[in-house]
């Protein structure tokens, strides 16, 4: 039990849209109403992934009946320019192309189908240009999105020299899709004095108005951007929702006629960029008792085309290069490299998990050199409390540890070990594989400016409270948990406190939900608000009750207590007489996180909140004749702090698992050397159905009380558990080993069935 | 442009569209009924997954004049209080999390739920494994399975009493 949630009301409460979501009435942006005179648009994307535009014909489109007008580059009143980070990215290409499917025209139509058969009759030539879709080539040639950044700590050259065992390897991830299946989309109409309202389906309402507004060459208080909720982000509507947000509004503010862009799915993933593939290159040196003395890697990043978050991403990577490990010298390089592929993009985890597997295969690597076993190797070098990260943060509520012998304890690891090797002995087809994975993951945006929200209460005059922030609920369950802090400090029934939209005209400049930190920040700036409505509250009741104001007021359960003490006034009476005593019953609230910084000139700070720990124990069963595979079991202890709402927190942690599981094992983007996406439909990229999900997932709740920065101490929950998922990459290759012991297979992810087979018959 | 006659939900709808028209778009757009979900548009994610005379169909991928005679069910159509043993259960164990595909799970629930009353692992896999479900909520979804057919066979029980 926390100490921070006193009511009791809220840890068991159900996410407040489950009633609407299973019977069909909870509404996306394809969902809501359109206005009459409502127009269709659809982008022409790019046929090449480089080259410069020669021509572009647009009559037969224009003359193909129910279409209505056509956009170009040349009809923008503003800036042609979206890039978030870096200014790098038109919103509609001119000059040049750099990756297939860069919107070139936008094709404004009477139904979505006219438009999509007009965009067909777009003809563009394109003189080539040489296409780069390869990471390492890119470096070599010298495209960089962004200045390579290096963390160091210690001195790797002197600790190499004093190493027992040193290896060198190099680990690849792959890219992901994110496949949201609400696809990208936005609904855009004029309003009064040149204004433009979007209703988009967006993590990052801000920056959809920031960018629309410089298209438009309007100020931000003429764009308004709408979100009421998303049906999947998972990082993908972060900054790549803004160019169809952008669309819609350019077409409507220049037609002056509302317009729809809801994206099909092949167009979606054609158009749109993944998670960053990353190649990278490790150096690891241990002494003889098996600790980690030294990490030297290098990280090449495929940022696509364009900037858009990759800096961002990078520089995630470098903060969990060391995972869940303290290792003391370290020396670590990442580059950002520009390919002909679209820019590529945060996806849950945002470059942490694409850091952490480069430490996994190189531990997995030295394990199997040195004939011991990786679970040895990874539990000699958990992070420990007072241990430095290699950005010079401090690890403080350390609970590495702890997760670890708890699972280990709990879950009788040496019987499961035993079980896989009776198993193993017994089977030449099916062969079983163990893994453990230690988890830490650094909470706040490392961009420190970014840690801050703002929420906006009213209490209406009959007891009803209007909560509004600029948390965006995409599945996540931050809504539920919004409501729940202001049914908490207000000792309310949750049933008396609504869930507003997420609008940038009642809360301004936020910044996407995104990086776990949504109902963190949020939350601190919706109680904020709340406990000052509650202060002026409270006034009211010692007066109103004839007590002085050293008398303690407390509401609980809708009714006011003085000094302890039941009185007769309840919240209803209570709010009335503050109306009726003209006091203000509106608040916003405004939460910086404190403490956090990071000085990116000596890369050396304090830039997360606090971290999130967790173990988990995967078992995978291989087919040896087929490659296929299947888990067993995924076993894990979480550390979720004292959660403030444990069924969506445990949600959150299943979803995770599965998506990672997803992104290590089956998950297989594939584009050719023209950059061209080969995997663009659901028949050729597989993501996790029912039968790829774990037979049994066990989650113990690690209850601390540490991170007085999560809001209720209830730890920040989204992102982390994927990286459970690089348990199951491991556990698949431990399998393959047991059946062939010389098994030669790079560290290479996603491990799909045909990388297995070709390990056990290597 | 053809005058087509749908049955939805035990309602008549008479709509004016093209006869190759996916029915989901007819549902959706012509209908109103903005419940049921597009998805991937080549049957692969059950997003939009109707009852035809009690059969699961992908809407997306059904042109509308198959659905003409025939019984449609929509997600808005599955219970008249809300309160179907799928319905029931999805809220009880808290299944959805964005939402967005579980109008087409549920209806590949409930038709499961009709043909199978106490389900096994597997009968649900095979039945659910072409709903996809991005936030990855398969765990909760045998689960709650599970739970709908013993509310739906308690149901019976109270009946008969």
């Amino acid at each position: 039990m926390t100490k921070d949630i006193k009511q009791g009301i809220a840890k068991s409460m159900k996410n407040i849209d489950s009633a609407n979501h299973v019977t069909g009435k909870s509404i996306y942006v394809d969902d809501i109403p359109v206005r009459v005179g409502t127009l269709y648009a659809c982008a022409y994307g790019s046929p090449m992934a480089h080259g410069k535009i020669k021509n572009v014909d647009t009559k037969a489109a224009a003359e193909h009946a129910g279409v209505y007008s056509i956009i170009t580059h040349k009809d923008i009143p503003g800036e042609n320019q979206i890039g978030g980070i870096i200014q790098d990215e038109p919103l509609l290409a001119e000059g040049e192309v750099h990756f297939q499917g860069q919107p070139i025209v936008l094709v404004i139509a009477e139904t979505e189908a006219i438009a999509h058969a007009a965009v067909k009759k777009i003809k563009v030539e394109i003189d080539p240009l040489p296409v780069i879709v390869d990471p390492r080539e890119a470096f070599a040639k010298g495209e960089l999105l962004s200045t390579p950044r290096t963390f160091s700590l210690g001195d790797t050259k002197k600790a190499f020299a004093k190493c027992a065992h040193v290896f060198e390897g190099q680990a690849e991830s792959g890219g992901q899709e994110h496949l949201y299946i609400e696809t990208q989309g936005a609904y855009a109409y004029p309003t009064e004095h040149g204004s433009v309202r979007i209703s988009s389906s967006t993590q990052g309402p801000t920056q959809v108005q920031r960018a629309t507004a410089k298209v438009l060459g309007l100020p931000m208080n003429k764009v308004e951007v709408d979100v009421t909720r998303l049906g999947g982000g998972f990082g993908g509507k972060e900054d790549q929702a803004t160019p169809w947000g952008a669309m819609a509004a350019l077409a409507a503010f220049v037609l002056q006629r509302p317009i729809k862009y809801v994206l099909h799915r092949m167009e979606d993933m054609k158009m749109t960029g993944k998670r960053n593939p990353y190649t990278s290159d490790y150096k690891i040196g241990l002494d003889k008792d098996l600790k980690i003395v030294a990490l030297e890697s290098t990280y090449y990043q495929n940022g696509g085309a364009a900037a858009d978050l990759s800096p961002a991403i990078l520089e995630r990577t470098l903060f969990h290069l060391n995972n869940s490990y303290f290792i003391p010298n370290v020396q670590a390089t990442a580059n950002s490299c520009r390919t002909n592929l679209p820019p590529n993009t945060a996806f849950r985890g945002f470059g942490g998990p694409q850091g952490m597997f480069v430490i996994e295969a190189a531990i997995a690597h030295a394990a199997k050199e040195l004939g011991v076993d990786a679970i040895d190797i990874q539990r000699k070098n958990l992070l420990a409390e007072g241990d430095e990260f290699p950005y010079g943060q401090i690890a403080e509520g350390c609970e590495a540890i702890n997760c670890w012998d708890e699972a280990v304890e709990r879950y009788d690891l040496e019987k499961i070990k035993k079980e896989v090797v009776a198993f193993n002995e017994k089977n030449t087809q099916f062969k079983k594989g163990l893994s453990l994975m230690p988890i830490c993951f650094g909470i706040s945006f490392t961009n420190t400016q970014m840690n801050n929200a703002r929420a906006l209460v009213h209490v209406y005059s009959d007891g009803s409270v209007g909560v509004s922030t600029g948390a965006i609920e995409m599945g996540q369950g931050v809504n539920t948990k919004m409501v729940q802090v202001a049914a908490e400090i207000f000792g309310l029934d949750p049933k008396r406190v609504k869930l507003e939209s997420t609008n940038t005209t009642r809360v301004a400049n936020t910044s996407p939900s995104a990086a776990s930190a949504t109902a963190d920040l949020n939350g601190k700036a919706l109680a904020i608000a709340c406990n000052d409505i509650l202060a002026r509250l409270k006034k009211v009741a010692q007066d109103n009750l004839g007590h002085d104001e050293k008398t303690a007021i407390e509401i609980k359960h809708e009714t006011v207590f003085a000094n302890n003490k039941k009185t007769k006034l309840t919240w209803h009476e209570l709010v009335q007489a503050a109306f009726m005593a003209r006091v203000n019953l509106s608040a916003k609230g405004h939460y910086a996180t404190p403490r956090i910084n990071f000085d990116k000139t000596k890369e050396k700070g304090h830039p997360f909140a606090y971290h999130v720990y967790g173990t988990a124990i995967t078992v995978a069963t291989v087919d040896c004749v087929r490659g296929t595979y299947e888990f067993d079991c995924v076993k894990l202890v979480h550390d979720f702090g004292a959660s403030m709402n444990r069924i969506i927190d445990l949600g959150q942690t299943e979803g995770g698992l599965v998506q990672g599981i997803g992104w290590m094992t089956m998950e297989e983007l594939m584009y050719n050397k023209e950059g061209r996406l080969l995997s663009n439909a659901l028949s050729t990229y597989k993501v996790p159905d029912i039968y790829a999900v774990p037979r049994e997932i066990d989650v113990h709740f690690l209850n601390t009380d540490n991170p007085n920065l999560a809001i209720f101490r209830s730890k920040a929950v989204g992102e982390p558990p994927l990286m459970y998922g690089i348990g199951a990459y491991f556990a698949i290759r431990n399998a393959v080993e047991s059946f062939n012991p010389k098994a030669k297979m790079a560290y290479s992810a996603p491990i799909t069935p045909e990388k297995v087979l070709m390990g056990l018959y290597s | 442009m053809a005058a087509i006659k749908l049955s939805i939900n035990g309602k008549s709808y008479e709509i004016d569209v093209e006869e190759d028209m996916p029915l989901l778009w007819a549902i959706r757009d012509y209908v109103g009924m903005t419940g049921t979900k597009f998805g991937c548009g080549i049957a692969q994610c059950g997003a939009c997954t109707v009852h035809l005379n009690g059969t699961p169909i992908r809407s997306c991928s059904t042109p509308v004049t198959v659905a003409v005679g025939k019984k449609i069910t929509t997600i808005e159509g599955v219970s008249e209080a809300n309160n179907h043993p799928i319905q029931q259960a999805w809220v009880e164990l808290q299944v959805p999390q964005c939402g967005y595909c579980q109008s087409g799970q549920i209806m590949s629930a409930v038709a499961l739920l009709e043909e199978t009353a106490q389900p096994t692992d597997e009968d649900i896999d095979a039945a659910m494994q072409g709903n996809i479900c991005r936030c990855g909520t398969y765990d909760r979804i045998r689960k709650a399975i599970h739970r709908a057919a013993e509310i739906k066979s308690d149901n019976k029980t109270l009946s008969k009493k």
